[in-house]
């Protein structure tokens, strides 16, 4: 399996896990849905590693960016419904 | 930037394995062929028409996903055109180019398959779905800057090995869920259905988007979003259904309906196999009581947040 770099805010296809934690890269959000718990085990110290890198690589990114305010969500368009 | 890890990776877009059927939209020209036809023909042809459902169920090339091995057939007809049949290894879907979403995805779930897929790390890539005409597909850069979330119809919990994981992450397999609800309510509802398939050992699953009201909002320029979310459960060992219903609203709770209300709402024969007397009746699924489908709108007399139900 090859390994692949997990660029944040760079493309709107990779996702992963890390334990019950889902993380989706947008080009607008880092998304992290699900829940993790942190065991006090091997397990839970490979978790916290993996979360480390995650945090650090999204960090990185955000200090090196120019960043606005707030970001901008496109707005959606009204049209008639196809199957009414 | 970025990072690397030994245990952080995944696998980009696998072979994927699958196998298409295209409903083609009727065409005119095929009109001047019916005048040639025999009379004999035309009484074939006009006893079709008139034969029940059953019989013009759609036949489909991977049967094992749907129960009685007969896909769900489409009973409002707009939802028809442009529409095209994929199969993949772990579900199947009906996608249309209309909305650019599935119409439903489908899934044979069993206790063991879910036991299979329990260890499974998801490591894998949203993609543009290569079986859809790009004209007629979502694309990435349509959910982009969005804020609605990609919401599996198939989810990728159900999914049992890392073929079918993968293919699970087709846009086609997508539509535009409001976060709170795909994250919250929606989980929770893949969740008991996990467990139900789990506890009864082996139950059919249809899930959907419906598109309900005069309007609907576009998103991207091109993906319909929908008002609702349904999950349609059959369970083949004691000939009971049901079906959890899901406002795409924030703050929306699930409700339990029959498959037969569920199958109005629709337009489509979700289990072409099942009985109507089963469909009728929704089963007494675990925290839910059938009933009437409640609405956030309807409980917080949200004006612009209004159900059709």
């Amino acid at each position: 399996m090859p390994k692949v770099r997990f660029k944040p805010y760079d493309n709107e296809a990779d996702t992963f896990q890390i334990a019950g934690l889902t993380i989706e890269n947008r080009l607008d959000r880092i998304s992290l849905f699900g829940s993790l718990d942190i065991t006090l085990d091997r397990e839970g110290l490979k978790s916290a590693k993996e979360l480390q890198l995650l945090v650090d690589a999204v960090l990185a990114e955000l200090e090196r960016r120019e960043l606005p305010e707030k970001i901008t969500i496109l707005p959606t368009e009204t049209v008639a419904n196809p199957f009414a | 930037m970025g990072f690397t890890s030994g245990q952080i990776f995944w696998v980009k877009n696998k072979n994927q394995i699958f196998s298409v059927i295209s409903s083609v939209s009727p065409c005119l020209s095929g009109s001047k062929a019916v005048f040639r036809m025999t009379l004999l023909t035309r009484i074939l042809l006009l006893s079709l028409l008139l034969a029940p459902s059953v019989v013009t169920a759609e036949e489909s090339s991977c049967p094992e996903h749907f129960a009685g091995g007969q896909a769900p057939s489409i009973t409002n007809l707009k939802l028809s055109p442009q529409t095209r049949d994929v199969c993949y290894s772990g579900y199947a879907f009906k996608h249309s180019g209309l909305t650019r979403t599935p119409l439903y995805s489908a899934e044979h779930l069993t206790s063991a398959r879910l036991l299979q897929a329990k260890g499974m790390r998801r490591h894998s890539t949203f993609f543009p779905d290569p079986n859809i005409p790009a004209a007629g597909r979502a694309e990435l850069s349509h959910y982009a800057h969005s804020g609605y979330d990609r919401g599996h119809v198939a989810p990728s919990a159900d999914m049992p090995d890392q073929q079918s994981q993968q293919e699970c992450f087709s846009l086609a397999n997508m539509v535009p869920q409001v976060p709170e609800i795909n994250r919250g309510v929606w989980e929770k509802v893949e969740k008991s259905v996990r467990k139900m398939a789990k506890e009864r050992g082996d139950i059919y699953v249809v899930s959907g988007p419906l598109f309900m009201g005069n309007n609907i909002q576009l998103m991207g320029g091109a993906v319909m979003v929908p008002t609702h979310t349904f999950k349609a459960i059959y369970d083949p060992g004691r000939g009971e259904s049901g079906a959890y219903l899901v406002d795409n609203v924030p703050g929306a709770q699930p409700t339990f309906i029959s498959i037969a209300e569920l199958e109005k709402l629709a337009g489509m024969n979700l289990f072409p196999s099942v009985a109507k007397t089963s469909k009728s009746v929704a089963m007494n699924a675990q925290g839910m009581k059938a009933g009437k489908p409640r609405t956030y709108a309807g409980r917080r007399g949200y004006a612009n947040a209004k159900s059709t139900l």
